[in-house]
């Protein structure tokens, strides 16, 4: 079933504060983005690309899955 | 107002074009109800608004990136900038096709020079107020 249409929520505040409250610009220097794009992808104005979707999700070691979820 | 320096980027630019063709187009307009309409009367005020275009982007982006901690775009940078070229430069490309038919039809060279002028200001007006609310708005 094609998920179109459906936004993409995303965990990464609650990741950040279970990170030792990691700030943004931290997360955008590991992943290599600015802290706007970090604070657009939370805010979900922004869906990242895979490649940053998965670094985000390798620097808080879990799977991309239970970074991102549709919005259903 | 929190912002990434490409961001600022588009406002500075903005700014200067509003404010560069803005200048112009209001001397322009007085010549033009004197009735004057030869071309060569009109380049100092075109080179006046370069100049003022070019000062206003060079000022605002020294500033900018002084004050930013860095001048390095990314992806999403990179997509905003595609999606509002993408959705702007067709006005370009109707101001250029609008000109070669007033060639056609003989239009005093005076007004294709202004219509191409127009054109790819506005073009790039648009663009820059595309990328803002895309900033602003999401993507």
């Amino acid at each position: 079933m094609s998920p179109s249409g459906e936004r993409i929520r995303n965990q990464i505040r609650e990741l950040r504060f279970h990170h030792g409250e990691m700030t943004q610009q931290h997360l955008a220097d590991q992943i290599g983005v600015t802290r706007q794009t970090v604070n657009a992808i939370e805010g979900g104005k922004y869906s990242p690309s895979l490649e940053v979707a998965f670094k985000i999700a390798y620097v808080f070691g879990k799977p991309l899955e239970e970074v991102f979820q549709f919005d259903t | 107002m929190d912002t990434s320096f490409e961001e600022k980027s588009a406002w500075i630019q903005l700014a200067s074009l509003v404010i560069g063709l803005g200048g112009y187009l209001s001397f322009a307009g007085i010549l033009m109800s004197n009735g004057i309409n030869v071309l060569p009367a009109f380049v100092p005020f075109l080179v006046a608004a370069i100049v003022v275009i070019v000062a206003i982007n060079v000022v605002g982006h020294v500033a900018v990136a002084i004050k930013n901690r860095s001048v390095e775009g990314d992806e999403r940078d990179q997509l905003i900038g595609c999606r509002a070229e993408s959705q702007s430069a067709w006005i370009l490309g109707v101001g250029v096709i609008g000109a070669i038919i007033a060639l056609i039809l003989s239009v005093h060279y005076f007004w294709v020079v202004h219509l191409l002028l127009i054109s790819l200001f506005s073009s790039e007006i648009i663009k820059l107020v595309l990328q803002v609310v895309y900033y602003r708005s999401g993507i």
